[in-house]
């Protein structure tokens, strides 16, 4: 593996990536919980399935979470879960619409 | 596994700072964890055998309540069956319902003689099980935010960064993962061994936390969560809100206990009624909550599955256990639950779990012992943070243990003072608490923890001689002496006795023979010629 230049490693910023990865991370799993539950197995209706989407917030925020300090500046990471977060709202809210 | 650099340096500092700030009060809710899984037991051993009164047969139970509910206003509104052979028949409580831990709680207890007379008594109930299930739920911090725990919220945070911990640990352990999984390092080094352990602890009981930690910050979050998810459903309501029925039933109506064992065999095949708490029964809003017991089956608790039905029509508003064949969602959620409370394999699942939860706890404890090492290495002199940071992790860790070995200890002997029990339980425990980090302060962590593991051990060998003093002497005896196999208690205890004697020992000769500066050292007052020899050897 050849050296990485100093402006290729991986830069700590601490405080962006955890805001990122705290509160873009969780809206970003809002997002995709959103979508399963209306349009998931057995739709918006079924029995006790309301706990089920709330138990599914944790693992998908967490592991969002804690993969987050993988991009490479803090900036990085706000910009791709700011994208992501539009993609998988837009797609939400077109489905609702659609629906 | 080759992992690059800079991604390793990055997850190797969130480990440490996750691990430093969550590692102490998750200490705690581990070890306590690890005991409430006996929450029950440990409540009933406290407990004097005559504060519950003899069971009386199935049949008779429709008498007992119709001569209890007869005589005694409240017992109207609601009551609890228990069908546990170690339990009053009938209770019931004249301060009216509301859940939470109540350390004044008085409960009436009823059972019917072989004649069928009526006999009641009146009891201050046991909260020792639900005092270690407050201390693992918030690691013993008071207070309330609203209507939820301060602790609870604090151990919530605390489990997001015990996932990141998690996440974290195992990237920096990849490329070592292969080579050293199962070395356990005794030749080189004290802080060899430690770390050693701590990475095969925590890579083999690596589900186990993830499932903890996951769990705890739904336990501690879920109302926010649900809050967020609202928004979501938009127009449509989260939950439903049972019908509120327009006849109101009198306690004369209730049907016969036969008949909701009938109706709980059709729904819940396979599955035996451990409870039925009856309440509400002259409102609107009456309602029927069974606890049903299957060891066959994944339940939401190691207690058992809930059904909570209409005592009148026997419509099931609510079951934790599987009744419907095309509903998936109800027992996955039931399954979350069982994964944290240890819900499945029985009696064997519980023990595992027990150890589990321990082994859990010497993870954090490790954990601190090795970054204090490692800040040593780094700079060969002990700063004030260090010393700060280990006189607190040895006096939180040890003094919360040994606030817990006390309140046990003290538990028979404060029913045979005839103290008002579980106050003391709480002035005892808090009392050792913080005495104990006061004392790791005051004499440093290397001679504290020498001090407390020593006391420690004394205080669970305590236990069992208590045991064995109330069963010799007559006049003590507030507890029928018991079968040998009901000694669980005191068997635990006194493992923990030699345990706890034996981490004394280890820790007094790291403290005389390990490193000189390291924290765990103390000055030498003389030095014994046979050591001073073997050290020339050595070198």
């Amino acid at each position: 593996m050849a050296r990485l230049l100093a402006n290729e490693k991986i830069q700590p910023h601490w405080w962006s990536k955890t805001f990122a990865g705290s509160v873009l991370g969780l809206t970003l799993t809002y997002a995709i919980v959103s979508i399963f539950a209306w349009y998931g197995p057995g739709g918006i209706e079924a029995t006790s399935k309301v706990q089920f989407n709330m138990w599914l917030i944790t693992p998908i925020w967490l592991s969002i979470f804690s993969l987050t300090y993988l991009f490479k500046t803090g900036i990085k990471a706000i910009i791709y879960l700011s994208s992501a977060n539009l993609f998988f709202y837009s797609i939400f809210l077109t489905l609702r619409w659609l629906s | 596994m080759k992992v690059r650099g800079d991604i390793l340096r990055t997850y190797q500092s969130i480990h440490t700072w996750t691990g430093i700030i969550a590692g102490l009060v998750l200490f705690i809710g581990f070890y306590a964890g690890s005991l409430s899984m006996f929450e029950d037991e440990l409540s009933y051993w406290a407990t004097p055998s005559s504060y519950h009164l003899p069971q009386v047969p199935v049949e008779k139970l429709d008498t007992l309540i119709k001569k209890t509910s007869s005589i005694f206003e409240k017992a109207q509104q609601g009551f609890t069956i228990n069908f546990n052979d170690q339990l009053s028949p009938l209770t019931w409580t004249e301060e009216g319902g509301g859940r939470g831990l109540k350390l004044n709680h008085i409960v009436n207890h009823a059972t019917l003689s072989e004649q069928n007379e009526l006999i009641t008594q009146v009891n201050l109930t046991n909260e020792l099980g639900d005092l270690i299930d407050t201390l693992h739920r918030t690691a013993g911090i008071v207070g309330k935010i609203g209507h939820e725990d301060l602790g609870v919220l604090i151990l919530g945070v605390a489990a997001i960064l015990y996932f990141l911990a998690l996440v974290s640990g195992v990237i920096f352990l990849l490329p070592t993962l292969a080579k050293s999984f199962f070395a356990l390092r005794e030749n080189k080094g004290a802080n060899r061994f430690w770390l050693d352990s701590h990475n095969l602890i925590g890579i083999i009981s690596l589900p186990f936390h993830l499932i903890i930690s996951m769990t705890v910050v739904v336990f501690a979050f879920h109302d926010a969560f649900y809050g967020g998810l609202s928004l979501a459903y938009g127009e449509k309501a989260l939950f439903e809100r049972p019908e509120e029925s327009s006849i109101v039933y009198s306690v004369d109506q209730l049907p016969p206990i036969a008949d909701y064992l009938e109706k709980i065999e059709k729904i819940a095949d396979g599955y035996h009624i451990e409870s039925m708490v009856f309440s509400g029964l002259t409102s609107s809003r009456p309602s029927l909550g069974i606890t049903v017991i299957n060891h066959q089956e994944m339940m939401r608790n190691y207690t058992g599955d809930l059904i909570f039905m209409n005592p009148y029509t026997y419509e099931v508003n609510f079951s934790s256990a599987k009744i419907n064949e095309k509903d998936v969602y109800t027992p996955l959620v039931a399954s979350f639950f069982s994964l944290h409370f240890g819900g499945y394999a029985g009696d064997f699942g519980r023990w595992i779990y027990f150890i589990m939860g321990l082994l859990g706890a010497f993870l954090f404890y490790s954990g601190n012992l090795i970054w204090l090492e490692k800040r040593r290495q780094k700079q060969n002199v002990q700063t004030k943070p260090n010393k700060f940071m280990a006189s607190l992790t040895i006096g939180i860790c040890l003094g919360s243990i040994l606030a817990v070995v006390n309140t046990l200890l003290a538990s028979k002997w404060l029913y045979l003072m005839g103290m008002q029990i579980n106050n003391y339980y709480l002035t005892c425990y808090y009392l050792t608490f913080f005495v104990a980090i006061i004392y790791s302060f005051y004499r440093g962590a290397a001679k504290s923890a020498i001090h407390l593991l020593y006391t420690i051990s004394l205080a669970c060998l305590l236990i069992p001689l208590t045991s064995l003093l109330l069963n010799i002497v007559p006049d003590l005896a507030l507890w029928e002496p018991r079968a040998l196999t009901s000694f669980t208690v005191e068997f635990i205890a006194l493992i923990f006795a030699g345990f706890f004697y034996f981490g004394a020992l280890k820790t007094k000769y790291r403290a005389y023979h390990g490193e000189r500066n390291s924290i765990w050292a103390l000055p030498m007052i003389k030095v014994p010629e046979t050591i001073s020899c073997k050290n020339v050897v050595i070198e």
